[in-house]
């Protein structure tokens, strides 16, 4: 029994030190898109695995041979496990990191501004390489917001964790604010609609009619002088001796227009959102 | 005859328990924890905390039945674009080389360092430990308490946050 003991625990010692220990060498880093080199040590069949973001191989090799990882099968940013099995199973992992920015996101919002709003547009950029991988190595930004000719906006915004961010004033005039993010050779626009702000000295004028009372406003602006949009609501309210009634009408080629039903002696006065109006005193029909 | 209708129904149910137990525990061994006081320019809001932490685990707890079966469809939901994109690689690879991949008592330490102006980005660091084990078929070959750190972009959907872009990095 002890004999039979003794023999079992040679045969084991004599297995473990003929098991091999493989040393597995891995590159430090490799930048997304380029080839790697793996080398074992040692002697004889083994199989090597690979297992990485969207990668995952089985390969027979031959071990104290160099192994070369293709460009396409290090794609992707992130952790490696590279794996040997021969007696025993060792391994070892290294990072891929992305490459040069290729691409730039750039969310932009709103898409309708009034003019003269303090942090009314905003804007992030984020920058990814060539295999979509964001880029989180340090990078300047330079946002840049025109209307026309005119910069209205300008700053250089240093990426941090492969994001840049920027909120401006939008401009003080109605129309296409173009925005764009350039980071070296790559720049990305977008456009951004400005339109007229709140109306500023809203004004109605008005006539006596066989049905009622016509009355418009004159042209509508905001303080900065542009035209306010077509459809914005005009609301006209007439008191007389009946009481109150209320007409809602849209802006139609920068003017509001309402037909009321009053005969009697009334006073009518107008608002559009915060921003009211003068009065206007129609006397009654005759 | 009534044994014999019963037995099914007892192994039935017996199979289902065994099932939601095995889940329960799978889901319990997914740890998270979110740290957004340092997210700028916009501050993360609790209902938005709250959404992101629960659908960040919910990815975690997909990605980890993924890897583990080898299956497409736990990736639906909790994952879109590129994130999607790669770990539907990873699998389909897995599936012709035979490997796997578990994920076992995760805990993961999320920070998150951007938050939009207009809250439809967030960007997390998540520092994740845990034992990552790779099989070849069922055999074990690499078993290994790892420290891993990601770069994680989520954006929201209609009522829930998705992991659009997920990075593992040397460090932060």
């Amino acid at each position: 029994m002890r004999l039979s003991f003794l023999i079992s625990a040679a045969i084991c010692l004599a297995q473990l030190c003929s098991a091999q220990t493989v040393d597995i060498h891995v590159p430090a880093s490799v930048v997304a898109g380029n080839e790697a080199a793996i080398s074992t040590s040692g002697s004889g069949k083994a199989t090597l695995y690979l297992s990485g973001p969207g990668i995952s191989r089985k390969t027979d090799i031959d071990l104290g041979h160099e192994i070369n990882v293709q460009s396409q099968d290090l794609k992707n940013a992130g952790v490696y496990f590279v794996i040997v099995c021969s007696d025993t199973c060792r391994s070892a992992s290294f990072y891929v990191s992305a490459a040069n920015p290729a691409a730039m996101t750039f969310l932009v919002h709103p898409s309708r501004v009034p003019v003269k709003q303090d942090d009314a547009v905003s804007g992030v950029a984020l920058a990814f390489d060539q295999f979509h991988n964001l880029v989180l190595a340090p990078a300047t930004v330079n946002f840049q917001l025109t209307a026309g000719n005119t910069t209205v906006y300008s700053r250089s915004a240093r990426m941090q964790d492969g994001v840049a961010w920027f909120r401006a004033t939008s401009g003080g005039s109605s129309g296409a604010l173009q925005v764009t993010a350039a980071l070296d050779q790559l720049s990305t626009r977008r456009v951004v609609q400005q339109v007229a702000s709140d109306p500023c000295n809203l004004r109605i004028k008005g006539q006596r009619t066989s049905s009622g009372i016509l009355v418009e406003t004159e042209p509508v602006h905001d303080c900065a002088g542009n035209s306010v949009s077509d459809g914005t609501i005009v609301t006209f309210t007439a008191v007389d001796g009946k009481g109150k009634s209320t007409v809602d009408a849209p802006i139609k080629q920068g003017v509001a227009r309402a037909q009321i039903q009053a005969s009697n002696q009334a006073v009518i006065s107008v608002a559009s959102g915060v921003v009211l109006g003068n009065e206007l005193r129609v006397g009654a029909q005759p | 005859m009534t044994i014999n209708m019963k037995r099914p129904t007892v192994l039935a149910l017996a199979l289902f328990l065994a099932l939601s137990l095995h889940s329960n525990a799978a889901d319990s061994e997914v740890q998270v924890q979110l740290d957004s006081h340092k997210a700028a320019p916009r501050v993360v809001e609790s209902l938005t905390e709250r959404g992101v932490l629960r659908d960040y685990r919910i990815a975690w707890i997909s990605l980890a039945k993924a890897l583990e079966s080898n299956t497409l469809d736990p990736l639906d939901g909790p994952f879109t674009d590129e994130a999607k994109r790669v770990l539907r690689d990873t699998i389909v690879n897995q599936q012709k080389s035979g490997l796997r991949q578990r994920y076992v008592n995760q805990n993961h330490q999320l920070e998150a360092v951007f938050y939009a102006p207009e809250g439809d980005v967030i960007e997390l660091h998540d520092t994740a430990e845990g034992q990552l084990q790779i099989l070849d078929g069922e055999k074990l070959i690499h078993d290994e308490h790892v420290t891993l750190h990601y770069v994680v972009l989520m954006t929201p959907s209609a009522d829930h946050w998705m992991v659009r872009h997920w990075q593992a990095v040397s460090h932060f």
